[in-house]
């Protein structure tokens, strides 16, 4: 193996050069740390840290990480470290440093020394195939340090020599202007240098070689997850700060303090008062509150749901348990799928076309309804196939052998150990259409603000005819809000229409925390569901 | 409820026919009183469907009479009824697609004929939607161009493939083969949780936090950039492809990738030599399914927007942005009409005929695999 | 099985103790009762091999759970070097969980806890600081049921080499011209004549392994092992799915590395494991080592008897 020393079968304590290599990884660390703060602002560039400004700063420590890195390698190929290199780098890192260092060429021939077209190619050409060869050719201790290290120095001599400095300003001279300024470049760039090295002390720490590369990568990929994660979590837990003031503003408890309803003739005072969620939008109101929308998100979801589920079990039944395998279920597949990815603002143009003509002509909840029905459809036929599909042959074969009829093999034996499946696929979909605002926004959508009194009552609606169509409801056919769509028309309504509600920014962020709190709740429920039943299927 | 058809649309015809023979062979073992209970149901539902796209406000009528008839069928017949029923049912779902298919295409058609041009003496529908490059619909000279919003779009969604695709399977290989098992089970249910978030609270938290900032840092003139639009979807769309492409990695066989680490390989090794293509297929749908989420989005791209129609100056200038597909209808249906309107269906056709054949490409990269590997999933 | 181990009345286990001759060190655990089996205590002297030269492996006092369930029960033996060890006995006595635990293949398994020793040359493998690849490469396995990669046969061959950094065939070795693929293929044919695989594939290297027969994946899982030159070569079941002639010629192999290499090898096949071994261990139900030592000496006169009943077919 090119010369490489054999490795022990138990590693020894960790040895000096080792602690280097951590050190390095530590140091990079701290370092994309430190321009990850000064990229959100929470310390500028000029700012002293430590007695000296953040810039140089940066600056000095890049410099002393990529000779840190370039003596580890040096050093493992001059045989004064015991490493267990490859004898190249490999392709996809020469490329990745060719590349970087064809841009770096390029820039700075064009920027800096203001070369023209033919001059910055010729650089960008020239510096690009040097660190491609200086990576790939010489042994992978030096193809895998050099070029890092290399570059981590030049960005921060080009920091400390000010050449790039806290006043830097690079104008793009595009016709629709934008500039690079120091306060963002400094600290992207030094975050950009900061993980290559550390990706190469990495590799410099666990000797090259194959189990360089591991830990290399596995630097990379936990810092990837633990950013991920980070991110998603601060994205919530920032709605949730900004949304609670809003949301329970006003809330008070105690008898006789809510709002008075009827119940089955009685009428009587609930003991608890939310006004952001039991008010509507209203000049007189203490505090602005979005019930309309939420009511009409929870019959936009019972609506769709019950237009989808009985189609989309129907269909999965059919396709599963009577239809031969073949053509026929494969178009039928191939469509359901199809239907699940359509973007959501087609379902909504076909609902602007196909179903508010067809119902009295304007915007409607019914409408709302069914295009938000059509979008579950799909979900629910898939998930429901699924389930069925999951049901052993064992169970239809032995009701079969009983002499009962494919129906009831059906009713009593597939559907019921299905159901787990298909409820949990019903409850994620409907999460989903919870959330939706494309559809509604072109087929239900109603006033921006609306107030207490435009909160649709669909039960009280219903009204008989002897004339066809018999059963007419005018709630369900005329325009009312949805929480999305509320928060839509909020984000884009003009001063004037939103000019009475106070504190909208505090009412914006208290809808947007609402809907999140609806959305996810039915995904957490949905998902909860599917794991219990799951971990309770491998234990049965 | 009254979109119930019996058996209608062109590839259906087959089944209707198996349907028929099979209905035939019934003849000899079902009452006659079964037979005209469900053709009577059939044929009311038939009626009601094209009551329905005829604007008929007589459609209740047979639609009444199918109630009836399934009423009668379900307590007496419940068989035969059940079966029709569930064919009605999957019938129904292809038709949504053919009816989507049909009345956006129809919409569309007179936008696309407006921009008829010869070329030769042939005349080609549609082509000056896409060699102008202006969206004008109401001052003269009117010209609906979508070249600026399918760069729009393009731009959009090139960003945030190139978010979503490498960190979302870096973050799926994480969960599945890297994280302690406590991790796992405790991020993995928050992933697909999150997944859920709706794209309007994106959206909204784009507009009032990422696109301020982003013009102060960048110096732009206004707000609203591809760029920030792009990277939004790309999160947005990263749940979704993390927990797909965590699924189909998590479905290749353990003794695969402890074959590979019992020869002495490590685990990274494994990963990238046996894990992940072994998953090529799941993974590369979980991307797709990121893209196509990425096309298709609406609110983020409509709120974070300038919804002003144009290229940007130069091309690849993501710091600038004017409109997507999308946002373009969001932002335009209400107070579009006639052509303008139409030329909107036009946008939704691109996007629907797109996501459709990434949809049916992804399909087909997962059959050709499973041929491919056989038994081995 | 946990069920019929608690009927075991006392006055049965002294009785049982008393037909083996007196209760044996280290057997607290109640008696063991499948079907057929006599009833017995272990004792140490049985498990006891005197061999000469060094030994590759010593295991000792070797517990394994996979959660509560007690899958091998306090197993000590020594394996020597250069030699064939054949562990036989019936279905789910632990045979290849104690593979497992010699190349730590169990830590894959979550539910699998280990206790006690295992050392290679010495080295305790159950210890910190061990690099499982690098013991890995030392100790191949060939797994019960074949898992070949969805990968071509060649490849399937050369994967652990590459993976090793011994031989590159990759994109930017070809540019730099210092390709291995002569070195590739010379590996390939010699480890798939090993195998007894070369014949029927030498015309479809390229052609995807899972399309193989099972016999066939088999050979393969072995060829791939051997590409790997590992010092031990520890086989669970090789031959399952081989015809007599194929069966036949990996014996053949078996033997043949004898001379260089450590091999352990699990097989259900009586005949075989006398044919080809050394030495032999019995595993008994319950996840026991009952009997340990010279292959023709277990086979001819065992010391216990319920590995005499067990040989003789008379249960298992
Ligand atoms: N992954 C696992 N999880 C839980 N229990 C296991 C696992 N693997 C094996 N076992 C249990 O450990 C015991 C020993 O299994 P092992 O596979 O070692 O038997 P074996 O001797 O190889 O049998 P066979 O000859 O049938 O291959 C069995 O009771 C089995 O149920
Ligand atoms: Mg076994």
């Amino acid at each position: 193996m090119a010369g490489a020393t054999d490795t022990a079968l138990v590693s020894e304590d960790t040895s000096e050069t080792e602690a280097v290599a951590a050190g390095a990884v530590g140091l990079a660390a701290v370092l994309f740390a430190l321009s990850l703060a000064s990229v959100f602002e929470l310390v500028t560039i000029t700012d002293p840290v430590a007695g000296v400004p953040m810039v140089a700063l940066l600056g000095g420590l890049l410099v002393v990480l990529g000779f840190a890195v370039v003596t580890f390698g040096v050093g493992s190929r001059l045989g004064y470290v015991a490493t267990d290199p490859r004898p190249t780098a490999g392709l996809l890192a020469s490329g990745t440093f060719g590349l970087i260092w064809f841009v770096v060429g390029g820039l700075v021939a064009s920027q800096t020394l203001g070369l023209g077209t033919a001059g910055w190619v010729v650089a960008s050409l020239v510096t690009g195939g040097a660190a491609f060869a200086v990576s790939a050719l010489p042994r992978e201790d030096i193809g895998s340090t050099l070029p890092a290290g290399a570059l981590a120095v030049f960005a921060g001599v080009v920091f400390l020599t000010g050449v790039i400095g806290p006043s830097w300003l690079w104008d793009l001279g595009w016709e629709q202007q934008a500039s690079f300024n120091a306060e963002f470049t400094i600290p992207v760039l030094t975050a950009f240098c900061s993980l290559l090295v550390g990706w190469a002390a990495a590799k410099a720490y666990g000797g090259f070689g194959a189990r360089g590369r591991h830990i290399g990568a596995y630097v990379l990929v936990y810092l990837n997850a633990i950013s991920i994660i980070a991110l998603l979590f601060l994205l919530v837990a920032f709605t949730v700060l900004k949304g609670l003031p809003g949301l329970f503003k006003g809330l008070a408890f105690g008898a006789g303090a809510g709002p008075e309803v009827t119940l089955v003739g009685v009428t009587f005072s609930l003991p608890v008062s939310w006004p952001f969620v039991m008010n509507g939008v209203a000049l007189l109101n203490d505090v602005n509150g979005v019930l309309p929308a939420i009511v009409g998100t929870i019959w936009l979801v019972v609506g769709a749901v019950l237009f989808a589920v009985p189609l989309g079990i129907g269909a999965a039944v059919f396709i599963t348990e009577y239809a031969d395998r073949g053509r026929f279920t494969q178009v039928v597949e191939i469509a359901t799928n199809g239907l699940w990815s359509t973007p959501s603002i087609v379902f909504g143009l076909f609902g602007l076309a196909f179903l508010v003509p067809r119902l009295g002509n304007q915007k409607s909840l019914l409408a709302g309804m069914l295009t938000l029905g059509f979008m579950l459809l799909p979900l629910v036929v898939i998930t429901s196939r699924e389930s069925m599909l999951a049901v052993p042959d064992e169970y239809r074969d032995a009701s079969a052998a009983l002499g009962v009829t494919k129906w009831q093999t059906v009713r009593s034996i597939v559907l019921p150990a299905a159901l787990p499946g298909i409820v949990t696929g019903i409850i994620l979909g409907v999460g989903r259409i919870a959330g939706e605002t494309a559809p509604i926004l072109l087929t239900m959508s109603g006033s921006v603000a609306p107030p207490g009194s435009q909160t649709v009552d669909v039960l009280g609606g219903f009204q008989l005819q002897y004339a066809p169509p018999f059963v007419t409801n005018p709630e369900l056919m005329q325009a009312t809000s949805a929480l999305p769509y509320q928060l839509y028309s909020l984000i884009t309504a003009g001063v004037g229409q939103s000019s009475n509600i106070s504190a909208i920014d505090e009412f914006r962020w208290a809808t947007a925390l609402i809907l999140l709190v609806v959305v996810l709740g039915f995904y957490a429920i949905g998902i909860a569901t599917r794991y219990y039943f799951r971990s309770k299927l491998q234990h049965d | 409820m009254n979109v119930l058809p019996n058996s209608d649309g062109a590839g259906l015809r087959a089944a209707a026919r198996r349907g028929l023979r099979r209905g035939r062979d019934f003849v000899d073992e079902t009452p006659p009183d079964a037979l005209v209970t469900v053709t009577v149901a059939a044929v009311s539902l038939l009626a009601a469907f094209a009551g329905f796209l005829a604007v008929s406000s007589l459609t209740a009528i047979p639609f009444a009479v199918f109630l009836v008839a399934t009423g009668y069928g379900w307590l007496r017949h419940q068989e035969l009824t059940a079966r029709v029923l569930t064919l009605t049912t999957t019938v129904s779902t292809i038709l949504v697609l053919g009816l989507i298919l049909v009345f956006i295409f129809a919409e569309a058609w007179p936008t696309v004929q407006y921009a008829t041009v010869n070329v030769f003496g042939v005349p080609i529908p549609g082509l000056r939607l896409f060699i102008e490059t202006r969206w004008s619909p109401v001052t003269p000279p009117i010209q609906y161009s979508l070249v600026p919003m399918i760069h729009g779009t393009v731009l959009v969604t090139i960003i945030a493939t190139a978010v979503a695709a490498p960190l979302g399977v870096a973050a799926a290989l994480f969960l599945s083969e890297i994280a302690p098992r406590t991790v796992r089970e405790l991020v993995k249910p928050g992933v697909e949780i999150l997944a859920g978030i709706p794209s309007i609270v994106y959206g909204f938290i784009g507009f009032t936090i990422l696109s301020p900032w982003a013009a102060d840092q960048f110096d732009i003139v206004g707000q609203g950039t591809y760029l920030f639009v792009g990277i939004v979807v790309g999160l947005m769309a990263l749940p979704t492809v993390v927990s797909v492409a965590e699924d189909a990695l998590n479905s290749v066989p353990e003794s695969m990738k402890s074959g590979s680490l019992a020869l002495g390989t490590t685990d990274w090794q494994t990963m990238t030599s046996i894990t992940l293509p072994a998953a090529f297929s799941g993974v590369s749908a979980a991307v797709l399914l990121g893209v196509g989420r990425a096309i298709g989005e609406t609110m983020a791209a409509t709120v974070m927007l300038r919804g002003s129609p144009g290229l940007t100056k130069p091309l690849y200038n993501v710091f600038y942005g004017n409109d997507t597909l999308t946002s373009l209808i969001a932002a335009n249906y209400g107070d579009a009409d006639g052509l303008q309107l139409s030329a909107l269906f036009v946008a939704g056709v691109i996007l629907f005929v797109t996501v459709l054949f990434l949809s049916i490409g992804s399909q087909y990269i997962e059959a050709r695999m499973r041929r491919k590997l056989g038994g081995a999933e | 099985m946990s069920e019929t181990r608690q009927t075991t009345d006392d006055a049965q286990a002294t009785a049982d103790s008393e037909l083996a001759g007196g209760a044996s060190p280290g057997t607290d655990q109640p008696l063991e009762v499948t079907s057929g089996e006599t009833r017995e205590r272990t004792r140490e002297e049985w498990v006891e091999h005197e061999f000469e030269g060094e030994a590759k492996l010593s295991v000792s006092d070797l517990d394994v759970y996979y959660g509560d369930d007690h899958a091998l029960k306090s197993v000590s033996m020594e394996i020597p070097e250069n030699s064939v060890t054949a562990l036989i006995g019936p279905s789910g006595c632990g045979k290849s969980t104690f593979l497992r635990c010699l190349n730590r293949m169990n830590d894959r398994i979550k539910a699998a806890s280990i206790d006690g020793s295992v050392r290679l040359e010495g080295e305790e493998l159950y210890q910190d600081g061990v690099n499982l690849v690098e013991l890995r490469k030392r100790v191949g396995m060939v797994f019960q049921s074949p898992n070949p990669f969805p990968k071509s046969i060649a490849d399937n061959i050369s994967y652990g080499p590459r993976k090793h950094g011994d031989l590159d065939t990759g994109l930017l070795a070809n540019l730099l011209g210092r390709s291995d693929d002569d070195a590739v293929d010379e590996l390939v044919e010699r480890s798939l004549q090993q195998a007894a695989l070369w014949d029927e594939v030498n015309d479809r290297l390229d052609d995807n392994a899972l399309g193989l027969s099972g016999g066939q994946q088999q050979r393969l899982c072995i060829a791939r092992a051997l590409a790997t030159d590992p010092e031990v070569l520890l086989m669970d079941e090789p031959a399952s799915a081989l015809d007599p002639i194929a069966t036949s010629k990996i014996e053949d192999l078996v033997h043949d590395l004898a001379e260089e290499y450590t091999v352990v090898i699990v097989t259900h096949n009586m005949q075989q494991a006398a044919r080809i071994s050394d030495q032999t261990a019995v595993f008994l139900t319950g996840g026991e080592l009952v009997e340990y030592g010279d292959t023709d000496q277990v086979f001819e006169d065992p010391q216990s008897q319920r590995v005499e009943d067990y040989i003789s077919g008379k249960f298992g």
